[in-house]
C-alpha cells in the first residue's frame, strides 16, 4: 500500500461540466424534436452541417494548438496525434460544439440558404469562441455570433419558408414574421397571430425558437437541475416585464385600445426573448460570477433588447442584446468593483436600469409622434 | 450545478453513535519536540530515566510562548525517533517506553471544590499554562493567551459543532463525559466572572440534545444553555458560531473578546477540566478513526503520543490494501495529509481519516459561479485564481484573499474539480510580498 500526498479538500461534489453539458442538451432536445417534426429536412440540413463544422473546428483548434515543437527528430503521424489530442481533446470538446450548433439550429430563421448556415456556423465557432482559447475563455456566445454575422451578411437573401401543414392560416405564409408588426408601429394591431399560435409556433420565424411550449419545458428543467443560474432568467424576463408593461400602458394611452397585458404576453411569446433566457444568456461563461452582477447581466439584456424591438430598425433583438450583454459581463468582472456581496451602489443600478429605461419608453412612446401607430 | 454548497455527505451518524474504545496503554509514548509554533526545544532529563505520568520533562520554546511538555505515562525515557507530525513534517519524537504502571507524578493533585472556588482567575491563568493547555478543537494557540484577556466577558460559547464531515470525536466526548463538559465551562465562568454560557452543537444531533437537556436540568441557576446552531458547513468558524448563536457580526480580524464573547472548543473544557480539578494537562483524547480505506472505522479514546501504526490493527487494517490511500489527520476540509502511516496522534490531532487515492481530471474553468457563491468570507476564489494564474500582484491585493479562511469549499463545489483552494493559499503569499 502506497501513501500519497494531498493538498486539502480531500471531497468534491458530485459534479461537473460534463453533466452541465449533458443537461443543457436534455433541455434542448424537445425544441429540437418538435423542430424535426415541423421541418424535417430544414432543420436536419442546417443541423448537420453546423454540427460537422463545429465540431470540426474545434477537433482542428485542438490539434493547431498541440503543434510539436521542433527538436530536430523525425516524429510520425501517429506520434504527432497522440501529442496533439491524447489528453487533451475529451468528451466536453465534443458536447460543447454540439451545444452551440443546436442552438445555432434553433435560432437560424427557417428561410436561411445553406450558404449562410455554413458561413454563420462557422463564423460562429471560430471568431465567437475559438479565438479566445476555445472552452471557459469566449466572451460571446458563438451561436449569437454566427446568427448575427449571417444574418448581417446575407440578411436579404433569406426566403419565407413556411410548411403549411402545420399552420391553419395559410393565407398569412407571406406576410411578415409577428414582431415585424411591432416593428412597422403597428402596435394597435397583433397581426393575424394569436396568442395560442404564438405558444405552439404556428408562426413564421426561426427553426427552434418559435416553440415556447417546448423551451418552457427545457427552461423548467434546467432550473430545476441548477444547470442555469435562476438569477439571470428573473431578471431578464422580469426587467423585461417591466419594460414591456409600461410601453403596453404608453400604448394605451394612445387611444389605441389595446389590452397592455395582453401586448406584454404577445411580446414575450414572440421572438427569442424565452429562447435566449433560457439557453443563451445563461450560458456560466459568458456571464459574470457574482450574484449581483448576474441581477444586473439579466437587466442589461433586457433593457437592449426593449429598446432594439421598439426603437430600432431591426424587429428582432434578442441575438444583440446577448451579445451586448456579454460585453457588459467582462465590465461587471472587473477587480476593481467586481464583489460577491450586495451594496447600495449596486441596487442603485439596479433601480436606475428599470427607471431610466422606463422613463425612455414611455417619452419615447407618448411623445414621439414616429412611433405612434 | 450552480448552486451554493454548505452541506457536505458523509457518514458521521454511523460512527458517531459507535462508543469510543479504550486504548490507552500503548507500548510506546512519542511525545512531539518541535511543532508549528515552537522551533526549539530543551530537555529535563536524559536517557534512562524514569518518568512519571504528567511530569514536566521539557520546554519547547517559540518566538511567541514556551510550550512545557508533559509525560503522558510513567515508564523510561529511551532516545528519540523519527515519525511524522500532524504539520506533515518529519521531526524528532521523545520516546518513553511504558510501564504500565500509570503512577502520576506528584505535581498532581486533586482540588477540593473549596479551593476551586477560591480561585481567582490570575491563578486559572497560571494554571492552564502550567499544564500547557491549547486549543484541541486543532488550531493548537496557548489557551492561557486567551485567559490573559482584560476585556468584561458576558457569554462564553463552547464550540461542540464539530462542521467538519467525518470526524465524530467531540460527538463522543459529548456524550460520554457530560459532567466534564459542564464543570469545565463552570470554572471557566468563574474565571471570567461572567453569568451565561452556550454549549453550541448542530441541531442534527438529538442524542446530544436529549444529554444535556436532562443534565442542564440539575444545574437550574448556573446559566449554561444548550444552543442548537446550523447543519451546514463551516458552522464550526468562530465568527460563523458567534454570528448564529449571539447574533453578533465580528468585523474581519476583530478578536471575539472585544465583544465580549470568548469562545473554546470542548475539548479545551475539558481539558481545562482536568487542569483544574487535578492540574493534570492533557492525557487523554477522543480520536476517530475513518474513511473508506479502513475496514471498520471506530473511535478512539487514546494516549496522547499514541502511534497510529497502533490503531490500523484495531479498525481491523486497510481496505483494498493494493489502492493508493491518502492519511490526512484533521477534517477532510481542511485537515494536512501526510506522507505516511507513521505519525504520531499530538494533543491536536481530532481524526485520521484515510481515503482511497481519488482522480479528480480537472476541466477549464467554466465560470459557472459555485465557488463564489459557497465562499463563506464572499470573496471570488475564480478571480483570485485567474490573476495568480497571470501572477498580477495589483489584482491579487485588491481581491483580498488574506480574508480567506482555508476552509476548502471553493475546492469542494467546484464543477471542474480545479483546486482552487491551492491558488488562493498561493495567492496568499503573493499578497503577503
Amino acid at each position: 500500500m502506497t501513501i500519497v500526498k494531498e493538498s486539502a479538500p480531500h471531497l468534491r461534489r458530485k459534479a461537473s461540466v460534463t453533466r452541465m453539458m449533458v443537461d443543457v442538451l436534455i433541455a434542448l432536445a424537445p425544441t429540437l424534436i418538435f423542430s424535426f417534426v415541423v421541418y424535417p429536412i430544414k432543420t436536419l440540413i442546417t443541423y448537420v452541417i453546423s454540427l460537422a463544422i463545429m465540431v470540426g473546428a474545434e477537433f482542428v483548434y485542438v490539434g493547431l494548438r498541440g503543434i510539436m515543437p521542433k527538436d530536430g527528430q523525425k516524429h510520425s503521424f501517429k506520434e504527432r496525434f497522440a501529442y496533439a489530442y491524447k489528453g487533451k481533446y475529451n468528451q466536453n470538446n465534443i458536447l460543447t460544439p454540439a451545444i452551440s450548433a443546436i442552438i445555432f439550429t434553433l435560432i437560424m430563421p427557417a428561410g436561411a440558404p445553406i450558404y449562410a448556415i455554413i458561413v454563420g456556423a462557422f463564423v460562429g465557432i471560430v471568431f465567437g469562441k475559438l479565438v479566445f482559447g476555445g472552452l471557459g475563455s469566449n466572451i460571446f456566445n458563438p451561436a449569437a455570433v454566427g446568427m448575427i454575422f449571417a444574418k448581417i451578411c446575407f440578411g436579404s437573401q433569406y426566403v419565407t419558408y413556411v410548411p403549411t401543414w402545420y399552420y391553419q392560416k395559410t393565407d398569412i405564409v407571406a406576410s411578415a414574421t409577428p414582431l415585424g408588426y411591432i416593428n412597422n408601429g403597428a402596435y394597435a394591431s397583433t397581426g393575424n397571430y394569436g396568442l395560442f399560435d404564438l405558444f405552439f409556433g404556428r408562426i413564421p420565424g426561426a427553426l427552434g425558437e418559435v416553440y415556447k411550449i417546448t423551451i418552457i419545458i427545457g427552461l423548467i428543467y434546467l432550473l430545476v437541475r441548477r444547470s442555469a443560474d435562476f438569477r439571470i432568467v428573473v431578471s431578464y424576463l422580469g426587467t423585461f416585464s417591466i419594460l414591456m408593461l409600461v410601453a403596453g400602458l404608453s400604448v394605451m394611452g394612445l387611444g389605441t385600445g389595446i389590452n397592455p397585458f395582453m401586448f406584454l404576453l404577445y411580446n414575450l411569446l414572440s421572438g427569442g426573448v424565452l429562447f435566449g433566457a433560457t439557453f443563451m444568456l445563461t450560458d456560466p461563461v459568458t456571464s459574470p460570477i457574482n450574484a449581483p452582477s448576474r441581477w444586473i447581466y439579466g437587466m442589461v439584456a433586457a433593457v437592449a433588447t426593449v429598446f432594439i424591438r421598439l426603437f430600432a430598425a431591426l424587429p428582432e433583438g434578442v441575438g444583440f442584446s446577448i451579445l451586448i450583454a456579454n460585453m457588459v459581463a467582462c465590465v461587471l468582472d472587473h477587480y476593481e468593483w467586481s464583489s460577491s456581496r450586495y451594496t447600495w451602489k449596486k441596487f442603485l443600478t439596479m433601480g436606475l436600469l428599470i427607471v431610466i429605461p422606463a422613463l425612455v419608453t414611455f417619452l419615447a412612446i407618448f411623445y414621439g409622434g414616429t412611433f405612434n401607430g | 450545478m450552480i448552486a451554493k454548497t454548505r452541506h457536505i455527505k458523509d457518514t458521521k451518524k454511523l460512527i458517531g453513535s459507535l462508543p469510543a474504545v479504550r486504548y490507552v496503554d500503548p507500548k510506546y509514548i512519542y511525545l512531539a519536540t518541535t511543532n508549528a509554533r515552537c522551533s526549539s526545544f530543551e530537555l529535563y532529563i536524559k536517557e534512562g530515566d524514569h518518568v512519571n505520568c504528567c511530569q514536566l520533562i521539557g520546554m519547547r520554546h517559540g518566538p511567541f510562548f514556551d510550550q512545557p511538555i508533559h509525560a503522558t505515562c510513567s515508564g523510561t525515557f529511551v532516545g528519540y525517533e523519527k515519525h511524522y507530525h500532524r504539520n506533515g513534517k518529519l521531526i524528532d519524537f521523545i520516546k518513553i517506553e511504558n510501564d504500565f504502571k500509570d503512577t502520576f507524578d506528584k505535581s498532581c493533585f486533586k482540588r477540593s471544590p473549596e479551593e476551586i472556588a477560591k480561585l481567582s482567575k490570575d491563578e486559572i491563568t497560571e494554571i492552564v499554562k502550567n499544564c500547557a493547555l491549547v486549543g484541541l478543537g486543532g488550531s493548537s494557540f496557548p489557551t492561557y493567551v486567551k485567559f490573559q484577556t482584560d476585556k468584561k466577558i458576558d457569554v462564553i460559547l463552547i464550540n461542540a459543532i464539530e462542521c467538519e464531515p467525518y470526524i465524530t470525536a467531540d460527538h463522543r466526548l459529548m456524550l460520554e463525559f457530560p459532567n466534564r463538559v459542564i464543570d469545565g465551562i463552570k470554572y471557566a465562568m468563574q474565571a471570567f466572572d461572567c453569568k451565561k454560557a452556550y454549549i453550541c452543537i448542530k441541531s442534527k444531533y438529538k442524542d446530544i440534545k436529549t444529554v444535556y437537556k436532562q443534565l442542564l436540568k440539575e444545574y437550574p441557576d448556573s446559566g449554561i444553555e444548550l444552543c442548537c446552531v446550523g447543519n451546514y458547513y463551516p458552522q464550526g468558524w468562530e465568527v460563523e458560531m458567534i454570528r448564529k448563536a449571539t447574533g453578533i457580526k465580528l468585523n474581519p480580524g476583530e478578536l471575539p473578546s472585544n465583544r465580549g464573547i470568548i469562545d473554546f472548543n470542548v475539548s479545551t473544557i475539558v481539558g481545562l477540566y482536568k487542569a483544574i480539578k487535578y492540574n493534570m494537562p492533557v492525557v487523554k483524547r477522543f480520536v476517530t478513526v475513518t474513511g473508506d480505506g479502513i475496514n471498520f472505522p471506530k473511535n478512539f479514546r487514546v494516549r496522547v503520543g499514541t502511534s497510529i501504526k497502533d490503531l490500523i490493527p484495531l479498525c481491523e487494517g486497510y481496505k483494498n490494501p493494493d489502492k493508493e490511500k491518502v492519511f490526512i489527520l484533521g477534517g477532510p476540509m481542511m485537515g494536512a495529509s501526510v506522507p505516511s502511516d507513521d505519525c504520531i496522534i499530538t494533543k491536536t490531532v481530532t481524526s485520521i481519516i484515510i481515503f482511497d487515492k481519488m482522480e479528480f481530471k480537472e476541466e477549464p474553468c467554466v465560470r459557472c459561479g459555485s465557488c463564489v457563491l459557497s465562499c463563506p468570507v464572499h470573496l471570488e476564489p475564480v478571480q483570485i485564481m485567474n490573476a495568480v494564474k497571470v501572477a498580477d500582484k495589483e489584482r491579487i491585493k485588491k481581491l483580498n484573499p488574506l480574508k480567506c479562511i482555508e476552509c476548502g469549499l471553493c475546492a469542494y463545489s467546484c464543477t471542474s474539480k480545479i483546486q482552487v483552494t491551492d491558488y488562493i493559499r498561493k495567492a496568499k503569499i503573493f499578497a503577503k510580498l
